[in-house]
């Protein structure tokens, strides 16, 4: 170990790195809340306040995208309670488990553009899965999955748990490897069937990870489906997949108000900050009991 | 055995000077491309070769032709056109010859000073003669040269035409005489009419046609994008009250809300569709597949103002960057691109017209192009494109928005003519220090 009389020292040996962080990601960010207060033309404008914020926050169309984001927030749930199923079918090694779990993992290496390209084509008001309800005789059921404004969120959906399941999936696979397979093994012998293993052994102790993907998918569903939504359906139709990412690239790219991209920007950083801190706030709190 | 090498002090401070010197290094190079680039090439940025297949071979054989400077040419993605030139023009960097759409799409850039009058640096008589439309100009400067004429076209097939016993060279050419052609294709077992709303672009086009109908001048279209004129008015939401019905009637693909633009078009290719809205440069290619068969028209007429029934033609054209200190290089080049042997070697290419009135059309070999030559691109009754002159926010909140709920039967056209003028109110809102060039846009447009 290193031992030096000077403490400011280490601190002379991190600064370099430090501050190329904080150029890399303190600047933008210092920038982004400047641009929020100025109606921006090209890379300058004049200062205009609150006046940016205001009217977002006046527009419709805004608190529609919020309650997009809010709804594709069920996707949450969704995902994490099936991947806890998958991943532990997949623990307990069912016959045939090494070829359904890289089938599990195919969609996660397939690139976001791909499968909603893909998967708009095969959700088309004439495409395979209608064509397939036809020939089965479930003609009632072929919708216009992509084009009615009651349908395309809940599509666009079913897409991002399809895709986004596979990294929850190998979030919970790998600590269940992770486990003490000792203790469950005592559990088996004691007569514990596989729900009540699930329920007091293994829930319990990937209460950690599950926070983890918790936080991670939240602030994925607030602001980072862009990819999907551009892909399928570009908000439309209507408004009816409008999200808070897309309203933010019409304003910055299609128009050219970059003032106004920054203040939705600001709001969306302000709240997945405080998500990030409610996390570490609540992990904090089980370490503490766990010490006590 | 295998030894963990640890980082040493001495690495973490040549790491650390590596990376500051990279960063250092990184912010001087734009300056350094930019010094080499003034002192040896043009730089263009274009846009097209997604629409008209054989252009980049085009633009490739101009580039190698041109002696007058060596000329860098870039393909632009179809997202970022606008945008790329406009934040780079932001930063001092703006290529010195950029493709243009016309109107909005670069009047924009017009009034926050990126781009140069061409008046005085291209040769008078070549801006004349390249069919850039009125839409190029601003307060009696010219800032685009045409390149290449986009008639703005309703196409339809001769053969559903035909099986449904309708006229195939005679297409309806008023509103009653198009519902009677949709009610008798539909009864012969093809979907009338429509295409792909998808991504919107549907939308837009049928904007163009319709709107236009209740309109007596380009300027009317600007006082009402900007709030002058009231959507709420029934004349100015008439076109999509028009569209509900063509909905209403069963008239549109059921497939129409979760296709795209193109994918739509080409249901008329496949005999599946009557009709669709579509656009010069797809011509040739479908009149082929088709053998012939395939009709172009005007959209029928309802309306009654001055520009009803009048051919749609817009075109893409170019332009010279304000900040480049070679306008004079740039405008030479321009002009060579109008050079009489260009403008053959663009046909022989692209098989495509290009936009400049000396060419020589005598190589057409399709009655369909020479129609288009003949009633669309050099027409003297020909109007521009009315969505051009469309803010990008009403694109995206207003006509995207609309026209996709009323094709999903969730909007009606009264009521798309309440959101028009509320996000007409919104843009004025987000927008003040523009409205003032709308206005003497509109102007110039009396």
């Amino acid at each position: 170990m290193i031992r030096t009389k000077n403490p400011l020292l280490p601190y002379f040996f991190v600064a370099p790195l430090v501050l190329l962080l904080l150029f890399v990601f303190g600047y933008p960010l210092v920038q982004i809340f400047d641009f929020s207060f100025r109606r921006i033309r090209g890379i300058d404008g004049p200062w205009v306040g609150l006046e940016n914020y205001q009217l977002i926050l006046n527009q419709p169309l805004f608190h529609e995208a919020v309650q997009h984001n809010v709804q594709l927030l069920i996707a949450v749930p969704i995902i994490l309670i099936l991947s806890l199923i998958i991943a532990v079918i997949l623990y307990d090694r069912v016959p045939g488990w090494r070829i359904y779990r890289t089938i599990v993992f195919i969609p996660y290496i397939l690139a976001v553009p791909i499968v909603a390209v893909v998967l708009k084509k095969f959700f088309q008001y004439d495409g395979p899965f209608n064509e397939a309800l036809r020939v089965v005789g479930l003609d009632l059921f072929a919708l216009d999955w992509m084009g009615s404004p009651d349908l395309a969120l809940w599509t666009v959906l079913s897409v991002i748990i399809w895709r986004e399941i596979v990294f929850c999936i190998v979030l919970m696979l790998a600590r269940l490897l992770s486990l003490d397979e000792e203790m469950l093994e005592a559990a088996q012998l004691d007569g514990a069937g596989w729900w009540q293993r699930l329920w007091f052994i293994i829930l319990p102790q990937m209460a950690g990870v599950i926070e983890f993907y918790f936080v991670v998918s939240f602030i994925t569903m607030i602001a980072a489906v862009f990819s999907y939504i551009f892909m399928i359906g570009k908000g439309g139709p209507g408004t009816s997949t409008m999200v808070l990412e897309l309203y933010i690239f019409n304003f910055l790219t299609r128009s050219s108000l970059p003032g106004v991209a920054s203040a939705v920007s600001v709001m969306l950083f302000l709240v997945t900050t405080v998500l990030i801190l409610i996390l570490f706030w609540v992990r904090r709190g089980e370490r503490e009991q766990e010490l006590a | 055995m295998k030894h963990s090498r640890r980082l040493s002090r001495r690495d973490f401070l040549k790491t650390s000077a590596a990376l500051g010197a990279g960063l250092t290094l990184s912010q001087s190079l734009p300056a350094l491309a930019r010094t080499r680039r003034q002192d040896d090439e043009l730089v263009m940025w274009w846009w097209g070769e997604q629409e008209l297949p054989g252009l980049q071979a085009w633009v490739d054989d101009t580039v190698a032709a041109y002696t007058g400077a060596k000329v860098s040419a870039m393909l632009q993605n179809t997202d970022v056109v606008i945008s790329q030139f406009q934040t780079a023009a932001a930063a001092n960097e703006a290529p010195d010859v950029q493709f243009l759409w016309n109107g909005i799409y670069h009047m924009e850039s017009v009034w926050f000073g990126y781009l140069a009058p061409l008046n005085g640096l291209v040769d008078q008589a070549v801006l004349d003669r390249s069919g850039a439309t009125r839409l190029s100009f601003y307060q009696g400067d010219q800032y685009r040269i045409g390149w290449y004429p986009l008639p703005m076209i309703w196409e339809y097939n001769k053969d559903v035409f035909d099986a449904a016993g309708l006229d195939a060279d005679n297409p309806p050419k008023t509103w009653d005489a198009l519902l009677d052609a949709c009610d008798k294709i539909k009864t012969s077992g093809v979907d009338p009419i429509g295409g792909g709303v998808q991504d919107g672009f549907w939308g837009e086009w049928y904007l163009g046609h319709a709107l236009a109908q209740s309109l007596d001048s380009p300027s009317e279209a600007l006082d009402l994008f900007i709030g002058d004129l009231d959507f709420r008015e029934p004349k100015y939401h008439e076109f999509w009250v028009r569209l509900e019905e063509l909905k209403t009637s069963g008239f549109l693909n059921d497939s129409m809300s979760s296709l795209e633009l193109y994918p739509g078009i080409d249901l008329v290719v496949t005999g599946q569709l009557g009709m669709s809205e579509s656009i010069g440069t797809r011509v040739p290619a479908d009149n082929d597949t088709l053998n012939g068969r395939v009709g172009v028209m005007t959209m029928p007429v309802f309306g009654t103002g001055a520009l009803a029934g009048k051919p749609i033609l817009d075109s893409q054209g170019l332009g010279i960057s304000s900040q480049t200190e070679q306008k004079e290089q740039a405008a030479a080049f321009l002009e060579f691109m109008h050079a009489p042997e260009q403008l053959a070697k663009f046909w022989e290419l692209t098989h495509w017209m290009p936009a400049d009135s000396t060419w020589d059309s005598s190589v057409i070999d399709a009655p369909i192009v020479q129609q288009l030559w003949d009633g669309w691109v050099t027409s003297a009754d020909s109007i521009p494109y009315i969505p051009n002159l469309m803010p990008a926010q009403f694109w995206t909140d207003a006509m995207f928005v609309a026209s996709q709920e009323i094709i999903a039967g969730t909007m009606t056209g009264e009521a798309a003519g309440d959101l028009a003028a509320r996000v007409v109110q919104e843009w004025r809102d987000f927008n003040p220090d523009l409205v003032e060039n709308y206005q003497k846009w509109a102007d110039d447009l009396r």
